[in-house]
């Protein structure tokens, strides 16, 4: 049996009233709001999150903030030697790096118990729902950040560690070292430095994996817009066969893996821009993303008035920045020198516009245009 | 003279009511320990046109020493204390800033002596207080001096309710005054 959303919203108002009602509340959204978040963020499916504790983490003497240390693997090697010979010594030495914690919250969303009866959807389940994607989205803009700079750390180090413009016009005047970036097929071809997205080739995907594969490691798992994702179904019998295409003409790719790389595709295009794709090892040569506290929910009301927020203590570190390459489907420059103005165009949108609406009913763009009266 | 420590600015009244917001660094380098200019708590700090943090004031020239030196606009104490994990994780750089509402804090990070502009020395109780470049320890930092009174155009960011003198060496202050 359904509930009409009214009678919930009126329910969630009475729940509030008492203490236990609270509490029941809070327990209700914090067990809603773990199960989505695990299904979502793109971030968790390229490096899946660990549940740690604060035995885990270390302090500081200098101030109240936590950090889990981490033992970065030894360098060995073996070598040929004869029978009377010997070989090199090695002191053995470990790297350590640190993943420090931190807190992504919702807004504290607030409404009073009398403007709640106006509604007669489940507002507050839907203030639930996008409090957790708000998380979502910070954890996946965080992550994108974090691999966009390691590319570009590793980009900048390839070319004498100086920060290089790579755009059609320096790849084409071999003045540029696509060691972590490259650019797609078409884009080293265009006739102009833009921002423009060009569909993604076969032999582009193929040329991404060898900068991974070509380093000592395998490349594992791709990260791409929906938007690129579609231009893949424009491949032609070339790319795929006359079974694929057939199969992908009526049903769409239904496979898991693609060029046997399992991939990952996100609608997130304010986050992940169209036009990147990455590529990743597998989490244990690439980074970590710890979980301190699993997402809280707090709920209160005060006289008439409802507050809510959520809130997690995560880590999240790229360890080892060799182990993501980028694709730019586009010719422009994407490095901080922005050569060509296409980089706000590329890069996650800042944090306060996330989550703009779609619709424009606010701005009364609906059609038929009612009048009531 | 103050000396700065681990832990520079410490509230007096409850903490609650008032409003903590993080903001995104201008200049991210500012929170990396081992920056020679790296903030500390207690810093005071204003909004740039891309709704990010600065310093209030030119952090090379004293207050004492022209006008850049001091605050000329709204600014706000920066609350995290230098190196903090959790400032260096995000990207972006966030640090947080006591944004609104009214505080008590005790604050390492002023020159009671410092004659900045038409200011004054701190020597009263109630005496307001304004934002400027001091030198404590050997390097400079944007904190309080005093403010001079009617003849002083600086903007009051608070009040002494408590001096250096008689709080084991740190200044109390009230929040709130006039631009």
């Amino acid at each position: 049996m359904s509930v009409p959303a009214r009678v919930l919203n009126e329910l969630f108002t009475q729940k509030l009233a008492s203490a236990e009602g609270k509490e029941k509340m809070a327990e209700y959204g914090g067990s809603y709001i773990r199960d989505r978040l695990r299904e979502v963020a793109f971030s968790r499916k390229v490096l899946p999150p660990e549940q740690v504790t604060r035995a885990d983490c270390q302090r500081s003497v200098n101030h109240d903030t936590l950090v889990k240390i981490i033992d970065i693997e030894p360098k060995s090697r073996a070598l040929a030697i004869t029978f009377r010979g010997q070989p090199t010594a090695r002191f053995i030495r470990g790297s350590r790096a640190e993943v420090a914690f931190y807190t992504i919250s919702s807004e504290i969303f607030q409404k009073t118990e009398q403007e709640l009866l106006a509604y007669e959807m489940p507002i507050t389940k839907i203030i639930e729902e996008n409090s957790v994607k708000d998380i979502q989205e910070i954890e996946d803009r965080e992550f994108t950040i974090h691999v966009e700079a390691s590319v570009q750390a590793l980009q900048q180090e390839a070319n004498g560690g100086v920060v290089t413009a790579l755009n059609k016009t320096t790849v084409q005047a071999g003045s540029v070292v696509e060691f972590s970036i490259r650019k797609g097929e078409l884009a080293r071809n265009a006739a102009t430095n833009d921002g423009t997205v060009r569909p993604i080739q076969r032999p582009d995907l193929v040329n991404l994996f060898k900068m991974l594969d070509g380093n000592r490691l395998r490349s594992e798992r791709l990260l791409m817009t929906e938007v690129d994702w579609d231009d893949i179904l424009q491949w032609t019998l070339e790319d795929q066969g006359d079974r694929v295409q057939s199969e992908t003409t009526v049903d769409g790719y239904k496979y898991n893996t693609l060029l046997g790389r399992s991939y990952i595709r996100t609608i997130k295009t304010d986050i992940l821009r169209p036009g990147n794709v990455y590529i990743f090892t597998k989490p244990e040569f690439f980074g970590k993303f710890y979980v301190l506290n699993n997402t809280k929910f707090y709920i209160d009301k005060i006289a008439n008035m409802i507050t809510f927020q959520a809130w997690e203590d995560i880590a999240m570190a790229v360890l080892n920045i060799a182990a993501v390459r980028k694709l730019e489907l586009y010719s422009g420059d994407a490095t901080s020198l922005d050569a060509d103005g296409v980089l706000s165009g590329v890069i996650p949108v800042a944090e306060d516009a996330l989550g703009a609406v779609n619709n424009r009913v606010d701005q009364g763009l609906k059609f038929p245009q009612i009048s009531q009266f | 003279m103050a000396t700065v420590q681990k832990v520079n600015f410490e509230p007096v009244t409850d903490i609650l009511p008032v409003q903590r917001r993080d903001f995104p660094l201008a200049d991210p380098t500012l929170a990396q320990p081992l920056n020679s200019l790296a903030l500390v708590d207690g810093e005071w700090m204003t909004l740039t046109s891309t709704y990010k943090l600065a310093r209030a004031a030119d952090i090379a020239t004293l207050g004492t020493a022209g006008a850049g030196g001091r605050a000329s606009l709204k600014s706000f104490p920066l609350w995290a204390e230098r190196g903090r994990y959790d400032v260096q994780a995000i990207a972006g750089t966030k640090m947080p800033v006591l944004f609104r509402g009214d505080y008590e804090f005790d604050t390492r990070i002023f020159d009671a002596t410092a004659v900045a502009g038409s200011g004054l020395a701190i020597t009263t109780v109630m005496q307001w207080l304004k934002v400027a470049t001091i030198a404590l320890g050997g390097r400079n930092y944007v904190g309080l001096v005093g403010h001079g009174g009617s003849a002083d155009t600086d903007p009051v960011i608070g009040y002494v309710s408590r001096l250096p003198s008689a709080n084991g060496g740190k200044l109390r202050f009230l929040s709130g005054g006039r631009l």
